[in-house]
């Protein structure tokens, strides 16, 4: 069973040396193909566009930092629920009256950042 | 020398390949990338232990989400790559006084894990992995599980005082 299981994982590994060296090898080979003449109105950043000005790295508002905390937060929330429905047969009704409570938690949570208006996108 | 063998120093050296990275390079977002590498490559260790699951949790979470959070973080805050300058910060007394420590924490960590003894060696671990640890983790350990949403229910109000703190400070100026 553990040669089974090392085994599998090296397709898996062999995706991953594929998926790494796929868009560095297209690159690579765009580098070697591609005519390289550069001219001043082709490095601009719209070529035959509007004319760039200010800077484009304006810190942005704190406000989205929310919806990435919301995402790891509910995304650890995930986690959790995926061992349990795997292994549910098992557990039966206690274990689902734990998940409901774990859940109403963090719906709470959620109430309370709707409640204070962290949800509106601006 | 057994393919784990080969498999383990790869891992490990992707892993401290992708931290010294982090630390050396000059831009932002290519901290990340490094950071990523070393989060992969901790889940492939995870794999050679033959907890799957641990590792699928390892790319969702660390290597989804906290890089995430990370890009917000930088994107939240004002850097400018043309007027870093390099400085050298301390003298000489503190840098070997730095040496000194992390040489020796990682004494102190070599001498804890060599002789590190988990007990019987769980040679079942990777059949049902995600099965395993849903039961033991419903029915032996109920109760660190539901601290675990109470924990998160304060790290989801926490975040939102504070980031609603600094909302009001920024309408105000």
């Amino acid at each position: 069973m553990l040669n089974v299981y090392v085994n599998n994982y090296v397709i898996v590994f062999v995706f991953l040396c594929i998926g790494v060296l796929l868009p560095v090898g297209a690159l690579a080979m765009g580098r070697f193909l591609r005519p390289h003449v550069p001219d001043e109105a082709k490095q601009t950043t719209y070529e035959s566009g509007n004319n760039p000005f200010h800077d484009s790295r304006v810190p942005f508002q704190v406000h989205y930092y929310m919806f990435a905390l919301l995402f790891v937060i509910f995304d650890v929330e995930t986690v959790f629920l995926y061992p349990w429905a795997v292994a549910y047969d098992k557990l039966g009704l206690f274990a689902f009256i734990e998940m409901f409570i774990f859940v109403l938690m963090l719906v709470l949570g959620l109430v309370y950042a709707w409640k204070k208006k962290v949800l509106r996108w601006m | 020398m057994s393919g784990e063998y080969l498999a383990f120093l790869a891992l490990a050296l992707v892993a401290i390949i992708g931290g010294v990275l982090m630390l050396n390079l000059s831009k932002v977002v290519h901290m990340v990338i490094a950071l990523v590498f070393t989060f992969i490559s901790i889940a492939g260790l995870y794999v050679l232990l033959s907890a799957e699951f641990v590792a699928a949790v390892q790319v969702l979470i660390y290597s989804g989400a906290i890089t995430i959070i990370m890009l917000f973080g930088i994107m939240l805050t004002r850097h400018r790559e043309e007027d870093k300058e390099k400085t050298t910060t301390g003298g000489f007394w503190r840098k070997a006084l730095t040496a000194i420590s992390v040489f020796a924490f990682g004494a102190a960590v070599y001498l804890g894990v060599y002789q590190l003894d988990f007990g019987e060696n769980a040679a079942r671990l990777h059949e049902k992995n995600a099965e395993q640890i849903g039961t033991a983790l419903y029915s032996h350990y109920i109760i660190p599980f539901e601290i675990i949403s109470v924990i998160l229910l304060v790290a989801l109000v926490g975040a939102i005082i504070l980031a609603k703190k600094d909302d009001g400070e920024a309408q105000k100026k």
